[in-house]
């Protein structure tokens, strides 16, 4: 066990844990933030996706050792008030089924558009490719992406 | 949290100023829902429609939500007769309460087909309480007044919120038959309304089953034999022990279908020091003599089970003196395999289990089952066991089941504290139980006019209502999905029934994710050894059904059929019914980048009243989507275990993989249909089609490999 610190949408949290436990538990089970989701355990599926310094990791294979001094953001944290371009879109085109893993559809997107405002159809497809959605909402994702970067513009 | 007070505060002086009008349904004593006023009943919780003195309107949902959107459906029926602005009400879920709701169970696609004429005289009372409240007040006959968008109207032009006549309303008798709407009427039903679950589903707020803390509650990881119905061999108590945070080791089990499954549990302070404990086990596992069993030893058992004739499950004239006589005879066998659920939300629930009195929260589409579970077996009286039910992260089936509330149960009553059970990825998708692997074998006879004179559908496979016991023969579960509508003069089905140690059940679509890939396939067979065209010839046989005559007629103007297909493509069509709705689906593919790709799925469908649109068609997407995946994976069994333990050897359909998807919905009046699985029977199918119109390949056994798809 050791003290790690981690700041999480701009909030310390010290925490008593083993030093090797992936973020995402430390994010779900101790600083209480349930938005970003187990899914597999092995970096696959993107559900537990959030930001490490704006860019979208898979939290559930990243020790809470490394990620320390480093800024970390969740689906709580994307918008003060869930007003985020994606978000906004994502109501819009009425994404989400059961919603699961929508958290880290958000995440994975909002790194995109971060770091490229306009992508092009195929660095869409390769960054959301990496995020499964059993529900099958990928028709709407991919609209509800362009109707953000048009929103973002406006 | 503020506005979540407010409206509690509001809740709640409503309440206590007997401000408040509640109808419930509750089921007679014949099962059929009547529908009763709760007030005067003295019950004032547990309701399906609220209203405020401040006229804030609270509709109660009593259907889990797993991603199929009756959280919106539902309460838009109730809305459409109370007259009230859907979009301007709350939706809340109902507490899981079968004396008052009767069955909250979600699977089949039932929920809008089942609920849809009980929600609508729901509505229709409570309106008509309203409308009687306002004429009482105003001293003039009922007949002179309305009601609309949240207020009665009369003739002269007075009018009155229903937040003001609520309190008159409530002490009035619930009518038993009130007048439902006009369907012609109607401005909710059928119009596309955004889903209030929605917005917490974008933003984290969304709470499922695996998000849920409860004072004092441990976390459980669990594992189980790899080879099902393996027993305990050994494992390293101390060791998982000594792992930090790891508080308690258990051995536990669970129910499949009558046959008991050993597991071991280490439970701890949070989740993640469950998982290193488990590790830590090191647990040895006695095969239990089951080690010997592949995919490859399974196929070739049902092979030679194919031999049999099995039972007979339909029969229209007599195909076999057709088969005696001989004529151009086609015949063609499919292979199907095991397949996983996995939601994308792990198995997982939360249980307290204290004395006398039980607590659960957690993803089920079956609440009241897990109630009715808990009371069975730990003879706690059912009023004393509290059922949280939350959203669910899909279920597809799986959550429709107990056995991971039983285990949870069982280590709660070990431990003396309330467990949080979640199985890792690799226990949820190999432990099963699976959809069913078949075996399909079709034969028919074509006459001289090229018409299917006879046809045989023979399925080899194992049955959900029939996995135990000495009964070995096949029932007609197992044929769900064969279309039997063509007019075919002699057809027969037939089911030999399979018995495997390894467990089955419902997955999406049931045994119509299987079935229709090998009928719609040998239609496909018959149209190209007859030189038809395949929907034109699925059409001639379809002349008299009024429903699929239309879908195939409106599915060839709307994908120019008759106009060919684009160049450097192929099509498939394929049929299906499933849950009542009639699906017509064709599917076109490309040779893109080495592979021949699905480019487009167009759909056409017919689910009678369609409550709303936007769901269905995502339905539709979603069923598509996994029906994909599942052309593209399958579980296999090696030495007795799952070999794809994660989705890094099972991977469902991913994003770059997803082709465009277009859904017509016809208009009907008949009353609805389930609209939830219909879109997954016919891609597997309409694919095999496209792929063998495009290359002259014909592909018979899922899932397809990369030499099938090699462009």
């Amino acid at each position: 066990m050791a003290s790690i610190q981690l700041r999480i949408n701009g909030g310390i949290h010290t925490l008593d844990v083993d030093p090797q436990m992936p973020l995402l538990w430390a994010i779900r089970d101790f600083a209480g933030l349930t938005g970003t989701k187990f899914g597999c355990g092995i970096g696959q599926c993107g559900a537990c996706t959030v930001h490490l310094d704006g860019v979208a990791v898979k939290s559930c294979t990243l020790p809470v050792s490394v990620v320390q001094g480093k800024s970390i953001t969740t689906i709580e944290g994307l918008s003060p008030d869930q007003s985020h371009p994606l978000q906004q879109a994502w109501i819009e085109e009425q994404v989400p089924q059961c919603g699961y893993c929508q958290s880290g559809q958000i995440m994975t997107a909002a790194a995109l558009l971060k770091k490229n405002p306009r992508p092009s159809d195929k660095e869409v497809s390769n960054a959301m490719s990496g995020v499964y959605c059993r529900c099958g909402t990928y028709p709407r994702i991919k609209k509800a992406i362009t109707k953000a970067i048009t929103l973002s513009k406006s | 949290m503020k506005k979540i007070k407010r409206r509690e505060f509001i809740q709640l002086s409503a309440l206590a100023s007997g401000g408040l009008l509640v109808v419930g349904v509750a089921p007679s004593e014949g099962g059929e829902q009547k529908i009763v006023n709760l007030v005067n009943g003295g019950q004032s919780l547990n309701q399906f429609i609220s209203i405020g003195t401040d006229n804030h309107v609270i509709l109660y949902n009593h259907r889990p939500e797993m991603g199929q959107g009756t959280f919106e459906s539902m309460p838009m029926v109730l809305a459409e007769e109370l007259e009230v602005d859907i979009n301007n009400v709350e939706i809340r879920p109902s507490e899981a309460n079968e004396s008052l709701y009767g069955s909250q169970m979600v699977v089949g696609s039932r929920s809008v087909q089942s609920e849809f004429m009980i929600l609508r005289k729901m509505g229709a009372a409570a309106r008509t309480m309203l409308v009687a409240a306002a004429a009482q007040k105003w001293s003039v006959p009922e007949t002179e007044c309305s009601a609309k968008a949240g207020m009665v109207v009369h003739e002269s032009g007075m009018q009155v919120t229903y937040g003001e006549l609520v309190e008159t309303a409530s002490k009035m008798k619930a009518p038993e038959n009130p007048k439902l709407k006009d369907p012609k009427s109607f401005t909710i039903i059928g119009k596309s309304t955004r889903r209030q679950d929605i917005p917490v589903k974008t933003n984290g707020k969304a709470i499922f089953g695996i998000d849920v803390k409860v004072p004092g509650m441990k976390y459980a990881c669990i594992e189980h034999c790899p080879v099902w119905l393996g027993k305990i061999g050994s494992y390293d108590k101390n060791a998982a022990l000594k792992v930090p945070g790891v508080t308690h080791v258990e051995e536990t089990q669970r129910t499949v279908w009558g046959r008991k499954v050993d597991a071991v549990a280490v439970l701890g302070d949070n989740y993640w020091s469950a998982m290193q404990g488990k590790k830590a086990l090191n647990v040895q596992w006695d095969d239990n003599g089951l080690g010997g069993i592949n995919s490859a030893t399974i196929v070739n058992q049902f092979r030679e089970e194919a031999k049999k004739s099995g039972e007979v499950l339909h029969s229209v004239g007599d195909t076999e003196s057709v088969f005696q006589r001989g004529g151009t005879m086609v015949e063609a066998s499919y292979e199907l395999p095991y397949q996983a659920h996995v939601p994308m939300e792990p198995m997982n629930v939360v249980v307290n289990m204290t004395e006398n009195a039980a607590e659960f929260w957690g993803s089920t589409q079956h609440p009241n089952g897990v109630r009715t579970f808990l009371s069975t077996k730990y003879g706690i009286p059912r009023e004393n066991i509290r059922i949280n039910y939350t959203f669910m992260g899909g279920g597809f089936g799986r959550r429709s089941m107990t056995d991971v509330v039983e285990e949870a149960a069982d280590l709660s009553l070990k431990i003396n504290a309330p467990v949080k059970l979640i199985w890792p990825r690799e226990e949820d998708q190999t432990q099963g139980p699976f959809r069913n692997c078949s075996l399909n074998v079709c034969r028919a006879v074509l006459n001289s006019e090229g018409n299917i004179e006879a046809l045989e559908h023979k399925i080899v496979t194992q049955e959900i209502n029939n996995q135990t016991g000495d009964n070995n023969k096949a029932g007609r579960q197992i044929m769900g999905g064969v279309t039997t509508e063509y007019q075919i003069p002699n057809m027969t089905v037939r089911g030999v029934l399979q018995k495997l140690h390894i467990p089955i059940s419902y997955w999406r679509a049931v045994y119509h994710s299987t079935n229709p890939f090998a009928h719609e396939s040998f239609i496909d067979e018959l149209a190209f050894k007859a030189g038809k065209d395949p929907l034109e010839f699925r059409m001639s046989m379809m002349q008299n059904h009024e429903r699929y005559n239309r879908l195939l007629n409106e599915t060839a103007r709307i994908t120019n059929w008759r106009s060919g297909k684009r160049p450097g493509t192929g099509r498939g069509v394929a049929l299906v019914e499933r849950s009542g709705a009639h699906f017509v689906m064709v599917v076109e593919v490309q040779k893109k980048e080495g592979l021949i790709r699905p480019v487009k799925v167009t759909t056409v469908i017919d689910v009678g009243i369609c409550v709303n649109p936007d769901t269905v068609k995502a339905q539709v997407e979603g069923s598509v989507i996994m029906g994909l995946g599942a052309v593209y994976a399958g579980l296999t069994v090696n030495n007795g275990r799952i070999v794809e333990q994660n989705f890094d050897r099972y991977p469902i359909l991913k994003f770059n993989q997803c082709p465009e998807i277009e859904t017509h919905i016809l208009e009907s009046t008949n009353a609805p249909d389930g609209a939830g699985e219909a879109g997954l029977p016919t891609i597997a199918p309409a694919f095999a089609n496209a792929i063998f119109d495009l290359t002259g390949r014909r592909i018979r056994k899922l899932p397809m490999t990369q030499e099938d798809l090699k462009a």
